[in-house]
């Protein structure tokens, strides 16, 4: 049977597992391949670093070791993915942007933390880290008025209330902003 | 002696002394139980608080936020997946899977009898054997510690599971990652930049709750129905049943004498630790298990293994302490630290100068082991709690928790941006199935295997001592032996899974 009667025999539902398969291995040709570039230019770069007359070994000599077999493990891994590539069924239509959608939840917290950890030197641990809690919890599915309040207590104790804690108590200073 | 140990007894056996203890051991469980804050820190905390206490009753307390903290680990790294510390990282592999399943209170009552069991059995190792083992521990030069290293890293294949390949990368990126920053040999600056963001190197604590926590929360609102619907940690009932679990323990007990003993030996190396100690148990543990399949799929060997090897390097940290006056890790420096402070000369006469103090030492290693254990017996109902929170508050609490522990220790900025950066990359390693446990293998044997390379080959060009050297050559062996068996057995994996396929 060839490939595309093999396919067209296929139900929709039989489709996805397979469509699975080929979205996991384009996702790790673009990650091995990028980090492949990475690794070379790294490997170049390394081969700069001074030597000492003192030790036959220089700066660049253990990192140019990593990254000859990081570079090669990235080739075998690319090597076999492509082949799972080529073997898998195609992806369904819209896969990727299913994929984010599914994940967008992930992707929304990700980037609430992105923004808290740009915004505690600005705007101080305690303030940031309290509307970050009460924007998490909230993005979180905490909906109802009883849990909106159990949220804000919570957010309280643990901006304000830690850094009151590390503060008294551990002698360790938390990051202060402009509102501080 | 008999009167040493009495005149240290009189000291430790006070209700000052009991208390301080009391008090550190809960700070050092609560402290390790915060992914990112580390025993060494909360030592660190505790040092202060020592200054005017007699030197036993600092010492003393000290001891008992060490053991404490192997112990409370064990608690993010079984309820969250997180390991708390560096020490814990095997202890996720099993107890995790084993509290999402529904057994939550078994894993944590497995982890703090194993933990109470390898700290004690420490004890006993370090009474007995400190300077004998401490003879040896003084014999290993740079040849040794690299073939330690090279013996160490080939954990990789054990750990790796069915993804060798990828388990292989993980430990090279690993080791990449570490040799970002200073040299430690020329310090010559590597791969920075110029950028004051890499200058200092990636911490290897915020490399360690990047890839573990941030990627573990992130994973955890992937499906975004079930987090808004105020998905708990764990549904289902807890049930937490320590004497039943003890029973179970003991009905091996092998695995934890075994493991309680690879922990003294990789504690009394100066520089390794816990963080070595609990994978090389764990890596042991399932090569002599009847079902080694088993191993990361929530079997109570892999957490008692790790468990115990972990707590019983407090003991064998100290045996070159006391023996030789050399830390057998940062923490044994900290320790070493209070009692300058107090005007004790720590060196080899240490036993014979002040022997009160140190058998009072040793009692209040014991001691403490029988404190943690209390405390944690009465209070892990509490922690269990954790499990039925709901998801949407326990993320974003753990995460600025996250926040914390890599900002608390080196009070940098640059530290959270690149906590956040390797956050990212740690959850698309565990998206794409690659393995995170070698990647923290590699950033913590790294600098070490690099500048004992170099120092071996600075002292002697010759490279065949590493060979001719008998430490070193036997840990050489070792390391082949061990590929060699992880290959065979997945091989052997491979053949039974194709078996079960064609009769299926």
């Amino acid at each position: 049977m060839t490939r595309q009667a093999s396919l067209a025999a296929r139900s929709h539902d039989d489709r996805a597992p397979e469509g699975a398969a080929r979205g996991s291995a384009a996702a790790h040709i673009v990650f091995n391949g990028l980090l492949a570039v990475l690794f070379v230019f790294l490997f170049v770069r390394a081969g700069t670093y001074p030597s000492s007359m003192w030790e036959p070994l220089g700066a660049g000599t253990f990192p140019r070791l990593v990254l000859g077999m990081l570079v090669l493990f990235n080739v075998m891994i690319l090597v076999q993915e492509t082949r799972h590539f080529l073997s898998a069924s195609p992806l369904p239509a819209k896969a990727c942007r299913s994929w984010i959608w599914r994940h967008r939840l992930m992707f929304g917290v990700l980037l609430l933390f992105a923004l808290f950890v740009f915004a505690v030197p600005w705007l101080g641990f305690r303030w940031s880290s309290l509307v970050f809690l009460l924007v998490a919890q909230i993005l979180l599915g905490t909906r109802r008025w009883k849990s909106l309040l159990i949220a804000c207590v919570i957010a309280l104790a643990f901006s304000f209330g830690i850094e009151m804690l590390f503060r008294e108590v551990f002698l360790i200073s938390l990051p202060r902003g402009f509102l501080d | 002696m008999t009167e040493s140990i009495l005149a240290g007894a009189d000291q430790i056996f006070t209700v000052a002394t009991l208390l301080t203890m009391l008090l550190g051991a809960i700070a050092g469980i609560i402290a390790a139980a915060i992914p990112g804050f580390t025993i060494a820190m909360a030592i660190i905390l505790t040092l202060p608080l020592t200054f005017g206490m007699p030197p036993l009753q600092g010492v003393a307390t000290m001891l008992a936020v060490y053991v404490g903290g192997y112990t409370g680990g064990l608690v993010s790294a079984a309820l969250l997946g997180i390991p708390g510390t560096p020490s814990s990282v095997a202890t996720t592999f099993d107890a995790f899977p084993m509290a999402r399943r529904g057994e939550p209170g078994r894993a944590l009552a497995i982890g703090i009898w194993s933990s109470f069991a390898g700290a004690l059995i420490s004890t006993v190792v370090l009474i007995i054997a400190a300077p004998p083992l401490a003879l040896i521990a003084v014999k290993l030069g740079p040849w040794e510690y690299f073939s330690l290293i090279v013996f160490a890293m080939t954990i990789v294949a054990s750990v790796a599971g069915k993804f060798m390949l990828r388990g292989l990368m993980a430990g090279m990126i690993g080791l990449l990652i570490a040799t970002v920053g200073p040299d430690p040999i020329m310090g010559v600056s590597r791969f920075t930049f110029d950028s004051y963001l890499l200058g200092a190197g990636l911490p290897f604590l915020v490399v360690l709750i990047g890839i573990f926590a941030v990627s573990q929360l992130l994973s955890e609102v992937e499906n975004a129905d079930q987090a808004k619907q105020g998905e708990a940690l764990i549904s289902g009932k807890i049930v937490f049943r320590p004497f039943k679990v003890l029973r179970e323990i003991l009905a091996d007990p092998v695995n934890l004498i075994r493991s309680s003993l690879i922990g003294v030996l990789v504690g009394a190396v100066p520089g390794a630790g816990g963080s070595i100690a609990n994978l090389v148990c764990y890596d042991y543990a399932k090569r002599g298990s009847k079902t080694p399949e088993k191993f990361g799929t929530g079997t109570p060997e892999g957490i008692v293994a790790s468990e115990s090897g972990n707590s019983a390097t407090s003991g064998g940290g100290l045996i070159p302490m006391i023996a030789l006056g050399i830390p057998g890790s940062a923490v044994d420096a900290i320790l070493m630290a209070s009692l300058m402070v107090h005007g004790i000369g720590i060196g080899p006469r240490l036993i014979v100068d002040h022997p009160d103090l140190v058998y009072g030492m040793f009692m209040a290693m014991a001691i403490a082991a029988v404190m943690v254990l209390v405390i944690c017996l009465s209070s892990m109902r509490l922690f269990l709690g954790v499990t039925k929170i709901s998801k949407s508050v326990i993320v974003p609490v753990v995460l600025v928790l996250c926040l914390i522990g890599a900002f608390a220790l080196t009070q940098r900025v640059a530290d959270l941006y690149l906590l956040l950066g390797i956050g990212i990359f740690g959850y698309i390693l565990r998206k794409l199935n690659y393995p995170l446990a070698p990647v923290v293998l590699g950033v913590i044997l790294g600098p070490i295997g690099e500048s004992n390379l170099r120092r071996a080959l600075m002292t002697n060009e010759d490279w065949t001592l590493f060979f001719t050297r008998p430490i070193s050559l036997i840990l050489l062996v070792l390391a082949v032996l061990s590929i060699a068996f992880s290959i065979r057995s997945r091989y052997r994996q491979r053949h039974v899974e194709k078996t079960r396929e064609a009769s299926s």
